[in-house]
């Protein structure tokens, strides 16, 4: 019972990335109605930047990594905003989702050339803390994760609920055509909204790298995946539904990591997407409203 | 100079001339009225007004300056506003925050920088946003979602919307549908009310008794093309448009 209580509360603090990511994925859906697949690889790619400043200033406290890689995302995002989507005709649906795809697998080949594929140590803060309650302990290093991602959230929410940037980018989502005919400028939305998910990607692939202590190439396919499953059981389009959803996939698999070993593990998050996808296709939070 | 001229003005989807050489010119401070049977071509001309879709053929100038090349965000900086035959309201937001988003005139952004202008919170448009509520009747219900409202106050609230952005050409395009007779009169106030502050207005519609009390000149449609102008009372005697309403021959 302790193992696995242990097992649950370490995967959902981990959890925490997966949510940002499934936001990540969730939020360009819900106001393009567009997947974009090179997400995960961006997101880890803001990670990686995050490691440059090492290598300028040796020794930057861990924050500054952290800082960095948020920043770096946020300029990805909009990278992948530019090639993938501003100059692609956006009504052929294909067009966009393979530009993604390309974008995914360039990222992906530019880590592990630039990095000759061996994994790299990220740093982390408060790995040396542990709550212990009896045999129950709670690491610093994911507390830490779980709190800066937590804070990246309710930054965000307050984002989407409290300005008119947030307003314009519902109102997009809601409706296109009505958003344009007030002046909004869709274009400079979908934009920012690139910016906005790739900061939070950016913190995302950081956090994960300073959970797990270092960063590898191998990264970017399991979290865009992953990325993709909490998107789906949270509801398109859903943010709230993504931020349970991540919780609750970094939860679950972590307990079945406890009791069925790391091989087997993600064959039971697949699973747990199949039961999703027949008994609640919506997701958690089907997406309310939408475009028409 | 006349605030909206088209010239000419074509727009065919395929084989469809859904709008085929219709000159029109809306005077300042003008209720113009486009009326004639379904699939006429009102609402195609209201689209290319507004810049949905490009003209095939002629040119439509507002202020005496071509539209053509204005993209459609920026034809609401240049003036023009309007309201949907079906309603698109911002569902998930509230009806102040529908007013709120919809600030996007010249005037309401270079009040603020950037920052403050996206950033800030709701409050600093009270000043804005208190009269278009009280205009559209909607003052007690500023927090509820859109999608909650009635037909008739999502209508109300789309009109209000559209005033929001500060339009000297309000495009209104099929408001009274779907209203009882009642509301039809209060709508006619507004737009009396809108046409005292000076606002230039093109309206379609259907509904006659609108039509006939609040247009000062109509221009009829017919497959895409105008068969009569002139105003109320000339519109009402004219054999053709008879003829087209009613479609056998003129009495």
């Amino acid at each position: 019972m302790l193992d696995f209580l242990q097992a649950l509360s370490d995967g959902v603090l981990f959890g925490a990335t997966y949510a940002l990511i499934g936001i990540g994925f969730t939020l360009v859906f819900g106001v393009m109605h567009k997947i974009n697949m090179a997400y995960g690889a961006a997101s880890v790619g803001g990670a990686y930047c995050g490691l440059l400043v090492l290598q300028v200033m040796a020794g930057a406290p861990p924050l500054v990594v952290f800082f960095c890689a948020f920043l770096a995302g946020g300029l990805l995002g909009w990278l992948v905003y530019l090639t993938c989507f501003h100059f692609i005709p956006i009504t052929n649906p294909l067009a966009t989702l393979m530009a993604t795809v390309g974008m995914l697998l360039l990222i992906d080949e530019i880590i592990v050339h630039t990095t000759a594929g061996m994994p790299m140590a990220y740093p982390a803060m408060f790995d040396d803390v542990m709550l212990r309650v009896g045999e129950f302990t709670l690491r610093g290093d994911l507390m830490m994760v779980f709190a800066v991602s937590v804070l990246c959230m309710a930054g965000l929410l307050a984002l989407l609920y409290r300005t008119r940037l947030g307003l314009a980018t519902r109102a997009v989502s809601q409706q296109t055509v009505a958003a344009l005919l007030c002046g909004i400028r869709v274009g400079q939305v979908n934009a920012t909204t690139f910016v906005v998910t790739g900061l939070l990607g950016g913190i995302a692939g950081a956090m994960i790298g300073a959970s797990v202590g270092t960063l590898s190439p191998l990264l970017t396919t399991p979290l865009t995946v992953k990325g993709l499953i909490v998107t789906v059981i949270g509801g398109l389009g859903s943010v709230p539904g993504a931020i349970i959803a991540g919780l609750m996939v970094g939860g679950f698999e972590s307990v079945l990591q406890l009791y069925r070993g790391v091989t087997e593990r993600d064959l039971y998050v697949m699973l747990l997407l199949f039961v999703f996808l027949v008994f609640r296709p919506g997701g958690l939070f089907a997406a309310k409203g939408g475009r028409d | 100079m006349a605030l909206l001229e088209l010239k000419g003005v074509s727009r065919h989807f395929g084989g469809v001339r859904a709008v085929d050489g219709l000159d029109l010119a809306v005077e300042p401070g003008q209720v113009f009225g486009l009326i004639g049977p379904n699939g006429s071509g009102k609402s195609t001309t209201v689209n290319l007004v507004a810049g949905l879709f490009p003209l095939t053929a002629g040119a439509i100038a507002f202020e005496g300056r071509s539209l053509e090349a204005l993209p459609t965000h920026l034809r609401l900086q240049a003036g023009i506003a309007r309201t949907f035959q079906n309603i698109r309201l911002f569902g998930q937001l509230s009806v102040w925050q529908n007013l709120w988003v919809a600030q996007n005139s010249p005037e309401d952004r270079a009040r603020h920088g950037f920052l403050a202008r996206w950033l800030g919170g709701q409050s600093g448009a009270r000043d804005e946003i208190l009269p278009l509520l009280e205009f559209s009747g909607l003052a007690h219900k500023r927090d509820e979602l859109a999608s909650n409202l009635s037909f008739g106050e999502q209508r109300r609230l789309e009109l209000a919307r559209a005033m929001a952005t500060r339009p000297k050409l309000l495009l209104l395009d099929e408001p009274a549908a779907g209203m009882n007779s009642e509301e039809v009169g209060q709508l006619r106030e507004r737009i009396l009310s809108l046409r005292g502050r000076g606002v230039t207005i093109l309206l379609v519609e259907h509904v006659m008794e609108l039509v006939m009390g609040v247009t000062d000149r109509i221009a009829v449609l017919n497959f895409g093309q105008k068969i009569a102008e002139g105003t109320p009372a000339e519109i009402q005697a004219d054999p053709a448009v008879r003829k087209a309403y009613l479609g056998g021959e003129a009495a």
